[in-house]
């Protein structure tokens, strides 16, 4: 190391160009800068003198970089990386939380309005009458029903059981709908099924 | 905390580092603009994360870092950049001032160094640091360190040797 102590001082006696002076300027811009974004945090950070750099500068400070490396610069992160995970987390939860209750909410609709529908329809069509003014408001009430009769076919004369007179066999195939109307929110259901009916008529000869 | 300076002292700090910063810069690049902008990013991190200056290491390990990341940032440059340094290394030569004539030879010789062995003198002549700091900044050992600096030194005796 030391077999070229000439050549050391030849070397020293070459000077690095200077920095610019518009570099300064681009410096203390950045730092102005950064500044006012971190001002907060810098009050919480000692600032030390330039003349304590200058006497640390002086003196030779090798030896001690390794570990104060690592230990700068990896607490921070540290720090930072743990601080985003459980905001993460937390946004997650939060998320959860809205999603469950959203399911809930839907369960309840869905398992509510076919049992509104149920206890409405039923004895309006049994007894017929004053199923508006018993009913609350929000249920539904019956507005309608319909049977199309798409099919007959007779089938002929036929004699019951026991019976002398001949009797008609008809059949129909027909489709009813009933039609439910909740007059509060304007919602209607309707169910629509096929059905299938024999009648026997009595026939009587002239 | 030792951190680099205060706000008001960092000119004076700049101004003593600021040098053989720009030279280690100019390590990477061959433009002393592009240098001054990896220069100013470095310090200004630095300064940001209140590093402590006794950690000089840290500092350099920083400009060698934004610069590689500079030279990465943009391919074609970045393969311009190879090329030069495969093909002709000693023209991405460090910038030096000089009031005698004779040192430029001097000044073309370290600019003809192997880039390893060019690094390690610069983080050593021109900036001082220890080899333990120049290990820690390069991310290689310390005998690492001093042999490279070694062999630089040997190449540039025997570059400036009368043929």
């Amino acid at each position: 190391m030391n077999d070229f102590p000439e050549l050391e001082n030849d070397l020293r006696a070459l000077r690095p160009a200077r920095p610019s002076p518009v570099l300064f300027e681009r410096i203390e811009e950045a730092m102005a800068k950064d500044g006012k974004a971190s001002a907060a945090s810098n009050s919480r950070w000692s600032w030390r003198r330039f003349t304590e750099w200058s006497r640390v500068h002086a003196s030779d400070v090798g030896g001690q970089l390794g570990g104060a490396k690592e230990d700068r610069t990896q607490t921070p992160f540290r720090f930072g990386i743990g601080l985003a995970a459980a905001a993460a987390a937390v946004v997650l939860l939060l998320v959860r939380i809205n999603t469950d209750q959203t399911r809930n909410e839907d369960k309840e609709i869905a398992q509510v309005a076919p049992a509104s529908e149920t206890t409405a329809v039923l004895p309006a069509l049994s007894g017929g009458s004053g199923v508006k003014g018993s009913m609350p408001s929000n249920k539904f009430v019956p507005s309608g029903a319909t049977q199309v009769v798409y099919s007959t076919r007779d089938e002929g004369l036929q004699f019951a059981a026991g019976s002398r007179q001949p009797l008609r066999r008809l059949r129909y195939q027909t489709q009813q709908t009933w039609q439910w109307r909740n007059p509060s929110t304007g919602a209607s259901l309707r169910v629509s099924y096929p059905s299938e009916e024999v009648v026997l008529i009595p026939v009587s000869g002239q | 905390m030792d951190n680099i300076a205060s706000h008001e002292n960092w000119k004076s700090c700049f101004s003593e580092i600021g040098p053989g910063l720009l030279l280690f810069a100019r390590q990477w690049t061959r433009s002393a603009a592009d240098a001054e902008d990896i220069v100013q990013e470095a310090f200004v991190k630095f300064w940001r994360r209140n590093h402590s200056i006794n950690n000089r290491a840290l500092l350099y390990a920083t400009v060698r870092s934004i610069a590689l990341d500079f030279i990465r940032r943009d391919k074609r440059r970045a393969r311009r950049e190879a090329t030069v340094f495969a093909d002709t290394d000693s023209t991405v030569e460090p910038q030096f001032e000089w009031e005698d004539e004779a040192k430029s030879a001097l000044a073309a010789a370290v600019s003809c160094l192997p880039h390893d062995q060019r690094e390690v003198l610069v983080l050593k002549i021109w900036n001082e640091l220890t080899f333990s700091e120049i290990a820690g900044a390069l991310g290689i050992s310390q005998n690492t360190a001093a042999s490279r600096y070694r062999y630089a030194l040997a190449n540039l005796k025997k570059s400036l040797q009368p043929q």
